[in-house]
């Protein structure tokens, strides 16, 4: 097979499916290749899907008919240290009115959706079509080589939107070629099926109501956390390693993840269900200052490709960024061909745009959250802290009571120093 | 979750070309062999009585652990499966 688009887009994840819409929607000729056999095959995340204010403005039905489980109205975190836990949850009466702040989604579903509104808007879906290698004419990018379905496709300009790993920017010399540990973290899930009623039950939902829950402390000293998020069905439970940490500490992504659901208080929220998938993945996390060149000559790179992920600590945004950049590089394109010039100054909008979007914004804004996140305590002490001051302010034996800030300075000073203390605040202080 | 069981869990269209090679001889002079722990489908088992390391791509999750990992570059091949091959998530 070898066919002539106007553009190709590499992937047909968030990132993917939103840039080819957008240059579908002006009537280009676009091809979206896919490597899974359908759009959302390969994928997995937490995963939340938040707000997405370029796909809303595409589509202003956008909630109404994507592919969505629970809408999350209730968020928690909880500060694991071996058999104690303490959980702050916060149930807001606007996380359950429209328009909702997130839902969960399963993957293969929501892409698949996605990818197909492309297709109504004229773009060729190409799947079970691995992108192996960029083809040059006279010096220019020209297009790419598949491999599965075999054959070529040419294209004045290609956008990659290959995920994490983005070997389409490596080759086209974008991107580092090759990741520090240190900037990457690995998640890996278990989709825990469990009767609806239930869910409901155990987490105090009703309707189409759903549970956000992240852990810290739950990861036996790998820089990490967990999550669980409650789908119509089941749960996503799961945890995520930087990898810079899992890599020497000798333990297993498998391992932790059973020890985690066997912790008493998880162990209890899992009960009664059976694991139905087990996934993993990776995630870029070096926020701000991982991001690579996002244009070069007949080329931009948008989505985790181009590592725009916000990993706070207490959020982890990606899809919404992914796909906010992808329609922004579609409408880089779409100039790009109205001035036929398909050079990194004609694709320049594409940076110009993502500069002035949330995108380039919050990753620039949060910039300084990926080296706190590095910071051992967090993990260990600090969940260990913030537990034993509950227990002993929740204890009552007769004993006569010391003055709060006395009893937490005393548990601070045992469990994480003070000097650590006070640099740690004004270090998450500073970052934020 | 017993991770000898992930073919229970998780499907798979195993392809008879690997994705990923990997040049074991490599492995043999590592100091920290962070593969083995770190792959979330236990791909890698180095054997301390054979100095050996073996790897099976049948169950790789195509995560990008190992090649973030590997601090060698022992791979003579890493890339994704060939289109319509490998992991296959239905409802993740
Ligand atoms: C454990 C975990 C939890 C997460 N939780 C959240 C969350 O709660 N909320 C959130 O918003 N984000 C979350 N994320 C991040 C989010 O999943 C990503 O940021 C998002 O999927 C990026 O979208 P993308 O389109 O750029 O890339 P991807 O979703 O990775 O899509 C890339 C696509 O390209 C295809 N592809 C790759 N290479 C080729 C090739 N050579 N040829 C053809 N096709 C190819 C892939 O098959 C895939 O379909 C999480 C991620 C992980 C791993
Ligand atoms: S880290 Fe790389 S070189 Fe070391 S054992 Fe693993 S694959 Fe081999
Ligand atoms: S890609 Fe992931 S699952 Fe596959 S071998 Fe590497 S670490 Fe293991």
């Amino acid at each position: 097979m070898s066919k002539t688009f106007q553009a190709i887009v590499v992937g047909a994840g968030p990132a993917g499916s939103s840039a080819a819409l957008t240059v579908a929607r002006a009537g280009l000729d676009v091809a979206l290749v896919e490597r899974g056999s359908f759009p959302g095959e390969k994928n997995m995340f937490g995963g939340v899907l938040h707000r997405l204010p370029s796909l809303e403005e595409i589509f202003p039905d956008f909630w109404d008919r994507a592919p969505l489980e629970r809408h999350i109205m209730k968020k928690g975190v909880t500060f694991m240290t071996g058999d104690s836990s303490f959980n702050t949850i916060i149930e807001a009466g606007n996380f359950d009115k429209p328009p909702y702040n997130g839902y969960t989604i399963f993957r293969p579903r929501f892409d698949n959706w996605l990818a197909q509104e492309a297709v109504k808007a004229g773009a060729t879906l190409i799947t079970s079509a691995t992108v192996d290698e960029l083809v040059y004419k006279n010096g220019k990018l020209a297009g790419v080589t598949l491999v599965g379905r075999q054959g070529e496709l040419l294209a004045p300009v290609v956008i990659a939107a290959d995920g994490v790993l983005s070997f389409i920017a490596k080759k086209a010399g974008l991107r580092q070629p090759t990741f520090d540990p240190g900037q990457m973290a690995v998640g890996v899930k278990a989709l825990i099926d469990m009767p609806r009623e239930m869910i409901d039950d155990r987490f105090g939902l009703v309707r189409e109501q759903g549970f956000a829950n992240e852990f810290v402390g739950c990861t036996a000293g790998v820089r990490g956390g967990g999550f669980l998020y409650t789908n119509y069905d089941s749960l996503s439970i799961g945890l995520v390693f930087h990898l810079a940490s899992l890599r020497t500490s000798g333990k297993t992504p498998y391992d932790l993840l059973n020890e985690f659901m066997e912790q008493p208080q998880v162990a209890k929220m899992v009960r009664g269900g059976r694991l139905q998938e087990y996934s993993a993945h990776v995630i870029p996390e070096g926020g701000y200052n991982m991001i690579p060149e996002l244009t070069g000559d007949g080329i931009l790179v948008t989505g985790d490709a181009a590592a725009l992920c916000n990993a706070t600590g207490v959020n982890l945004e990606g899809i919404n960024l992914a796909s906010h950049s992808g329609v922004l590089a579609g409408k880089a394109v779409i100039e790009a061909h109205k001035a036929n010039d398909f050079s990194k100054r004609g694709l320049e909008t594409f940076r110009k745009l993502m500069n002035d979007s949330f995108v380039i914004k919050d990753l620039k804004t949060c910039r300084k959250a990926p080296h706190m996140l590095h910071n051992d305590r967090i993990y260990n002490e600090y969940p260990e802290l913030v537990c034993s001051l509950m227990e002993s302010i929740y204890r009552i034996e007769g004993m006569p009571k010391e003055n709060m800030t006395k009893l937490f300075l005393k548990v601070a000073k045992k469990k994480v120093g003070l000097a650590n203390l006070a640099a740690d605040a004004f270090s998450a202080w500073r970052s934020l | 979750m017993n991770i000898d069981e992930i073919f229970d869990h998780t499907s798979f269209t195993i392809d008879r070309e690997p994705h990923i090679v990997l040049d074991n001889q490599v492995c043999v002079g590592c100091d920290n062999r962070g593969c083995t722990n770190s792959c979330p489908a236990h791909c890698y088992t180095w054997s301390e009585a054979d100095q050996k390391m073996t790897f099976v791509y049948d169950g790789c999750l195509e995560c990008g652990t190992c090649y973030v990992v590997c601090h060698r570059n022992a791979f003579t091949l890493w890339r994704y499966p060939r289109g319509g091959y490998g992991v296959a998530y239905r409802m993740t």
